[in-house]
């Protein structure tokens, strides 16, 4: 029974299954809308989050993507394309979040960090593996950060990281590799001021 | 301490991101370099660390939420969006009536027309001459006058009866 369900599953996300969702969204069907949003909205919830860093933010802009999606499904390209002009259209939409918001100060970031590494009661929890996460995204440029978020944790390729940020392939590496090399040391600094803090 | 001049290139073999050739040389190189070992590994574990927490799966209640609102949206918009096709129909179909009406009021007869058309104005005649009427080009010297106080003219009279004895319209046209 369970299989079957993950089969049906499977079948409501092929290309055609999806073409026949998004005909019938346009036509108005509210349900078939909401069936295409249920297969994508991990992949825009989770990447704003990523992007972003605050939930209530990241849900706004979800709204935001999948309202644009409602008008624009006659331009989507059915055939596969579907995830791709999400992610495009999450990353502006973060963007622009991001453009009218405040950045955090170093010294704010910095006092983030001792406050967590100060409390051995997050020692490897999930909590604190969140708490890291959240912390080295925020550390980095934004630019970095997404092609890090896109390329590490959402999998894409590099062409489809560079299709979706509107850069070449050979930039995107570049940031790739750079946030890498940050986020290692973020998170070894991290644990070693843990360890400072718990002794 | 790690090499600067491999930091690149290895941050890029962490993730699969380098071609075959590349690849191997770091490979090769992090045999030799302890220190390039050592951020290799670190690199590796921090990577594996952010995908974990990526991989956590965040409360149903998030999504329900974000689904809720872009539902609720849509349909307040639907809703709009009828109310402005029924207003928009209900003044077509004033407009309608309100034509219909009008095309169906009784129209009053029209006045009868009576024209007077005065005769026609006599030939001028040159003065002193006896073969007839004169024309501009059997009259060498003579300038023919557009308008010559020989040639007076008529004006038109339209006489328009209505219903009423009392009234007649005269329309004059000079």
């Amino acid at each position: 029974m369970a299989l079957a369900v993950l089969a049906m599953e499977n079948a409501a996300e092929s290309p055609q299954a999806q073409l026949g969702l998004i005909e019938a969204a346009k036509a108005g069907d509210l349900a078939a809308f909401e069936t295409l949003m249920r297969q994508h909205e991990r992949l825009v919830l989770v990447t704003a989050l990523r992007l972003l860093g605050s939930l209530p933010d990241a849900q706004d802009v979800s709204q935001e993507v999948f309202l644009r999606l409602y008008r624009n499904l006659g331009k989507v390209d059915a055939a596969g394309n579907l995830a791709g002009w999400l992610y495009r259209v999450t990353a502006n939409a973060c963007h622009d979040v991001r453009r009218r918001k405040r950045p955090e100060s170093p010294v704010e970031f910095a006092e983030n960090l001792r406050a967590g590494g100060a409390d051995p009661q997050q020692a490897a929890t999930e909590a604190e593996r969140r708490r890291v996460l959240e912390m080295s995204l925020q550390m980095l440029p934004e630019k970095e950060r997404a092609a890090l978020v896109l390329r590490d944790l959402e999998g894409l390729s590099t062409e489809e990281v560079a299709r979706a940020l509107g850069s070449s392939e050979a930039t995107v590496r570049s940031q790739i590799s750079k946030a890498r090399v940050k986020v290692r040391s973020f998170v070894e600094r991290y644990f070693r001021s843990r360890n400072l803090g718990s002794q | 301490m790690h090499c600067k001049d491999w930091e690149e290139r290895i941050a890029l073999h962490v993730g699969g991101d380098l071609p075959a050739a590349e690849s191997s040389a770091v490979e090769r190189h992090l045999g030799e370099c302890s220190g390039c070992q050592v951020l290799w590994s670190g690199m590796k574990e921090s990577l594996e660390l952010l995908l974990r927490a990526h991989a956590e799966p965040l409360p149903p209640a998030a999504y329900t939420a974000v689904r809720g609102r872009v539902i609720a949206e849509l349909v307040d918009r639907r809703r709009v969006w009828w109310r402005w096709a029924a207003g928009l129909a209900a003044a077509v179909v004033v407009m309608l009536v309100a034509l219909a009406v009008w095309q169906e009021r009784p129209v009053p007869p029209l006045p009868r027309l009576a024209m007077a058309v005065p005769a026609a104005p006599p030939l001028a005649y040159a003065r002193g001459s006896e073969r007839g009427p004169v024309r501009s080009h059997d009259r060498k010297g003579v300038v023919p006058t557009h308008r010559s106080p020989l040639v007076p003219r008529q004006p038109l009279l339209v006489r328009l009866v209505t219903d009423d004895p009392n009234i007649v319209i005269y329309w004059i046209a000079d």
